[in-house]
């Protein structure tokens, strides 16, 4: 049984890619600055956030797509199949977009402050 | 006349098979509705008793520096009126109400673990009992209703206190951990034939997504409270600076449970009022799939808020903006529901009602409450009203305005549902007018108290400060609140009396749970209808007599079994009949075993507590021993029904659901745990580690050698029993459990060998904890294949009855799993540093 | 902050009480349809999602102002508070001085306060002065305050503490630069 467009799973897999992306972010973080804590006068432009920020964006993009190609699946299917394929889209779309609002304040803020 | 006399017949055989026992017997209930109603009403006794605790507090804030209740007293007072909201009040009488009517939503007769559900409410009430008599004794924990270590450590709390919490606690929290697994299966495996997820009522999507936050929320608390309680108990240290531990470990554990949890209070709430306001604005809904998405994402980001409790430990910046970030982007599926909700009435014809004048308190209460909620979570003014009174009014608006509301509209609305009479208008508006003034004078007046500088729990203050007048309303407020609140259950008491007759579906529902006789019979309908949308009552007024008059299916008994439909997780098409168990005093047993533990722990008399540990697994093993094929269940017939066939007979029945999700609330305590030992290895300020592990590391292969040897040997033995074959599945199975005991010797003997010193080090404590949690699994799961071995010879499974081995499969996996998970983190990871 | 949320706030329940009054009318499949559009969409997610952006617009700026990044052209003062049951402890590393639950700080310059605790948990909090910051055993926070103007401040424990919480208060005393200077002479002068 492949993991089709309709798949429940969907449900779940989008916003649990953004809770592990949460957990990466975070712990990290943490880790990062007890290893090698950058000059705090460097700012925003330090090597942890230069490295963080690539991540998300990757994560982004996969999530993107993902909606994407949910989204495809709805067209020629029954109500129940549409709905959930519709909603998985939506979801990914959302956790995209969750991904990118928790993950801005590392273009403004030093990290291990 | 006789087609009548045929259905009295069949309502009276129903009975028989569906009824509890008379008289004392009724301890022995396993019915949703009884068990339910049980929750509910010890729920609200809880809530009355943290009501007053509450009115003392108040009554000693009343005034500056006043001295009717002393800090010691006002410290207890305020410990338990938290620890008995949060935990005694608030999840079980939700989780109350949806054990009540999810079966009925749902057109199934029961939930589909009905012992557990039982045993669920034996534990939380002897749990609740237990805390509650800490407060009589004047030994009641006193460290705030989130504990923080080291003020509730053994140096800095060293009456019982704290034991009553911890263990108490994790005690009432099988209660909820049980009553969220069930309701998951029930809501995915038993809705009525033909009922997608589409078209299931949104209050189910709600108590789906609640319980699903409960089984991945509640165990990070659990495993704190373990923690906590070894290190009080017997001196291992994880808390502790000196030997390598962390308080704030604590904290993060704690909150990591605590956030979702406001989220899992505020959920079924919502699903009321969504339930609710559809029906008073006679119209479906607006937004069914935004709401959905709404619920989805909120359970999600509800766990990426905890360090927002945390903002003022020192954690950097950046981290901090994170959960900043995530607590603002929380708001906008809340706002979406408030939005769906006021489109729904917006274009529909509202009929004015007392549950919709709750529902409206509960609408500007708890926006008001959001509304601050958006604020603290922002870093800089959360960092001047943190732990002042602005959020004790802050969390009173959300908890208050979020659950009580919704929760009283709720049961004025499901009310006839079990006592057949309306609810009457006067008495309840009175209530509602004195609560919702009540409480805004209490609530509203203390965000400026707070914002004026006073801390929370502080038992006094001087005068002068300008906080008197203000705290003087907030008590004034507080009584009033009070009287409103003895208003309510006056009128409820009255109802059961005095209430007028109610017809059938009272309030003009959509909804399937009005389908049933008023009040509700035990098996809620006699025939089970097909469902085709999302309100079938609105679409066939009908369909309550169709039901009655049995025109629908499974409208009969079979050898006296209590049966339902078991369906499809997604499409909702029927795919087996489940068989649920009838009467049982197991429960009540098991329960009172587990009770007979928790004494036995407090009072610090291990052998008892052992002793009833052993006793408590006889006679849950006994339990699982009349399932399936035995006499006492199901046992193999010639007339078994084939099309849809009993799930005892399929591969894949609501028990393997259930051991999947128990599985997966066990993941997030063992995820927990590996927590714990990263943040301590990365984070405690003492932390050393020796420089040569400790455990042996080539036993511990030829340990995880054997268990992975008898996982391969089981899932070949499950292979063979799926295609048919058993001649070697009784051999197979006692070599399989023989290997198990090979891997948990091995494993003991490494745990001899370290001689770890968990008094000393953190490292070695962890280390211990992760052994020990290595060896219950090894020895559970060799235990529980040795006993399928027997059931083999006994003829309860066989080719015909493959059912539970499938059962327990996941279980092996999820052991061997964590062994070698726990082997890269602890062995591995360390040597590649 | 707290205007903006008592707007949002009456706005909403008017709204409500508004759609809960107003006299029932038809409306056709498409009509609904656009009605429910735009509450969704404009109230919720437009709605919050401006509100949070007009936040953040503030706060972090704010924010920003209050990390204890080193400062290039002044010196810091900097003061050793441990926190225990239930009382502060309080030592100028520079001086050698040591106080019991009051500080003297300059005036118009900041201070570093270096935060821990020998016991349990405890909190720093001169309301009057800025955000509060937790002592935890085995740990060091610091904490950068500044009054601006000379005066008498009054601080206290904010993390539940045990019995004596209530009652766990502090003084700072700030005091103009040249008086500042005196104090410390003085203060020092004693021991």
């Amino acid at each position: 049984m492949g993991l089709t467009r309709t798949h429940p799973l969907h449900l779940i897999l989008g916003l649990s890619v953004w809770a592990v992306w949460f957990v990466v972010l975070y712990g990290g973080l943490s880790v990062a600055c007890k290893l090698a804590p950058p000059d705090p006068a460097a700012g925003a432009l330090s090597w942890i956030n230069m490295l963080l920020l690539p991540l998300t964006l990757v994560v982004v993009a996969l999530l993107a797509w993902a909606a994407r190609w949910c989204w495809q699946g709805h067209a020629d299917s029954d109500s129940l199949k549409r709905f959930m394929a519709r909603s998985a889209a939506c979801l990914y779309l959302l956790s995209a977009l969750a991904t990118l609002a928790v993950a801005m304040p590392i273009l403004f803020l030093p990290p291990c402050i | 006349m006789s087609e009548q006399q045929d259905n009295a017949q069949l309502h009276a055989q129903f009975d028989r098979v569906w009824g509890n026992l008379p008289g004392i017997g009724a301890l022995a209930a396993v019915n949703h509705t009884s068990v339910g109603l049980r929750f509910i009403v010890t729920g609200l006794f809880f809530f009355l008793v943290g009501g007053l605790l509450a009115m003392l507090l108040r009554t000693q804030l009343a005034l500056p520096e006043q001295s009717i209740i002393g800090a010691d007293l006002y410290s207890q007072l305020f410990t338990m009126h938290g620890t008995l909201m949060m935990f005694l009040f608030a999840i079980p009488i939700l989780e109350g109400v949806a054990m009540y009517l999810v079966p009925k939503m749902i057109g199934a007769r029961d939930l589909a673990f009905p012992r557990l559900g039982a045993m669920g409410y034996f534990c939380y009430l002897f749990g609740g009992l237990i805390i509650l008599s800490s407060l009589l004794l004047n030994i009641a924990p006193d460290s705030g209703w989130f504990m923080y270590t080291p003020l509730s450590s053994s140096t800095f709390s060293p009456g019982p206190g704290s034991d009553f919490w911890l263990l108490g606690i994790t005690f009432v929290e099988i209660s909820s951990m049980t009553g969220a697994i069930e309701l998951i299966v029930s809501i995915l495996r038993t809705r009525a034939n033909g009922m997608s997820l589409r078209q299931m009522p949104l209050f189910c999507w709600y108590i789906l997504a609640m319980a699903l936050m409960i089984v991945f929320g509640f165990p990070p608390l659990i495993l704190a409270s373990i923690l906590l309680e070894l290190e009080r108990a017997a001196g291992m240290v994880f808390f502790e600076v000196a030997g390598g531990g962390d308080p704030l470990l604590w904290q993060h554990l704690f909150w990591l449970f605590g956030h979702p949890e406001v989220y899992i209070i505020f959920l079924p709430a919502a699903g009321i009022v969504s339930t609710l306001i559809p029906v008073f604005a006679r119209r479906p809904i607006v937004g069914y799939r935004w709401i959905v998405l709404a619920v989805i994402v909120m359970g999600f980001i509800s766990f990426g808020l905890w360090v927002h409790h945390m903002f003022t430990v020192g954690i950097p910046q950046l981290a901090q903006a994170f959960f900043s970030m995530a607590s603002m982007l929380v708001a906008i599926p809340t706002t979406i529901q408030v939005f769906a909700w006021l489109a729904t009435l917006w274009t529909g014809r509202v009929v004015w009602n007392l549950p919709m004048l709750w529902i409206l308190g509960f609408l500007i209460i708890f926006v008001a409450g959001g509304l601050t909620g958006v604020m603290l979570a922002l870093v800089p003014f959360n960092w001047q009203v943190h732990d002042t009174h602005f959020v004790v009014a802050h969390l009173h608006y959300v908890l208050v305005g979020g659950m009580l509301f919704p929760l009283i509209a709720g049961l004025y609305y499901w009310l006839p549902h079990v006592s057949g009479r309306m609810p009457s208008n006067v008495l309840g508006a009175w209530a509602f007018w004195l609560v919702f003034i009540g409480f805004n004078v209490t609530f509203l007046l203390m965000h400026l108290t707070g914002l004026l500088g006073m801390p929370r729990r502080v038992y006094t203050y001087e005068a002068g400060l300008g906080w008197d007048w203000l705290n003087l309303l907030s008590t004034i407020g507080g009584f009033i609140m009070a009287i409103g609140i003895a208003m309510f259950l006056l009128d409820i008491g009255m109802h059961f009396r005095f209430g007028r007759r109610a017809p059938r579906n009272p309030w003009a529902a959509d909804t399937l749970e009005w389908a049933v006789a008023m009040p509700v019979t035990t098996y809620n309908f006699i025939s089970l209808p097909t469902i085709r949308s999302r309100h079938p009552l609105w679409d066939n007024p009908q369909l309550p007599d169709e039901i009655e008059r049995g025109e629908h299916s499974l409208a009969t008994i079979h050898h006296g079994l209590r049966e339902t439909w078991g369906s499809d997780a997604v499409s909702g098409r029927l795919r087996e009949r489940v068989h649920l168990p009838s009467n049982s005093w197991i429960p009540l047993q098991a329960g009172l075993a587990l009770t007979v533990v928790c004494l036995g722990l407090l009072l610090k008399s291990y052998w008892l507590a052992l002793a009833a540990v052993l006793v408590s697994t006889v006679i849950m093993l006994r339990w699982s021993w009349h399932n399936g094929g035995h006499p006492r269940a199901a046992p193999l017939r010639a007339d078994d029904p084939c099309d849809p066939p009993l799930h005892s007979r399929t591969l894949d029945g609501p028990g393997r659901w259930g051991m999947l999700l128990t599985l997966m609330a066990n993941g997030s305590l063992y995820a927990s745990l590996l927590f714990g030992w990263f943040y301590l290895w990365t984070a405690a300020p003492q932390w050393q580690a020796p420089e040569q592990g400790p455990l042996d590391v080539p036993l511990l292969l030829a340990s995880g050698l054997g268990l992975s040897l008898a996982v391969a040997l089981y899932h070949w033995l499950n292979r063979q029993l799926q295609r048919g074959s058993t001649s070697q599945l009784a051999g197979g199975l006692w070599l399989v459990a023989l290997l198990g005991v090979v891997h948990v010797l091995l494993l003991v003997w490494v745990l001899l060998l370290a001689e770890l010193s968990p008094t000393g080090s953190a490292y070695d404590a962890v280390l211990t904890v992760m052994l020990c949690y290595l060896l219950f699994h090894g020895a559970l799961a060799a235990l529980l294949s040795a006993m399928q071995a027997v059931r083999v010879q006994r003829g309860y499974v066989s080719v015909r009855l493959p059912y539970e081995p499938q059962v327990l499969q996941p279980f092996w996996s999820y052991t061997l799993g964590v062994f070698w998970l726990g082997f890269a983190a602890f062995i591995l990871l360390p040597m590649a540093w | 902050m707290v205007g903006f949320a008592t707007v949002t706030l009456i706005a909403v329940v008017s709204l409500w009480l508004y759609a809960l009054r107003r006299r029932p009318r038809q409306w056709s499949q498409e009509q609904a349809r656009r009605v429910h559009n735009r509450w969704i969409i404009g109230g919720g997610l437009v709605l919050p999602v401006t509100s949070i952006t007009l936040l953040l617009a503030f706060g972090i700026p704010i924010g920003h102002r209050m990390l204890p990044l080193p400062l290039a052209d002044s010196e810091v003062v900097r003061i050793d508070v441990t926190a225990r049951q239930w009382w502060w402890d309080v030592s100028y590393p520079d001086s050698g001085i040591r106080l019991r639950d009051e500080l003297h700080i300059p005036a118009g310059t900041p201070v570093d306060l270096h935060l821990t605790s020998d016991d349990v948990i405890h909190s720093f909090w001169v309301p009057r002065l800025g955000g509060k910051l937790d002592m935890l055993p085995g740990r060091t926070n610091v904490l950068r305050l500044q009054a601006d103007e000379p005066g008498l401040y009054h601080g206290q424990c904010a993390e539940f503490c045990g019995i004596g919480h209530a009652h766990m208060k502090f003084t700072v005393r700030a005091h103009a630069p040249s008086e500042y200077a005196a104090w410390l002479e003085g203060a020092t002068g004693d021991e």
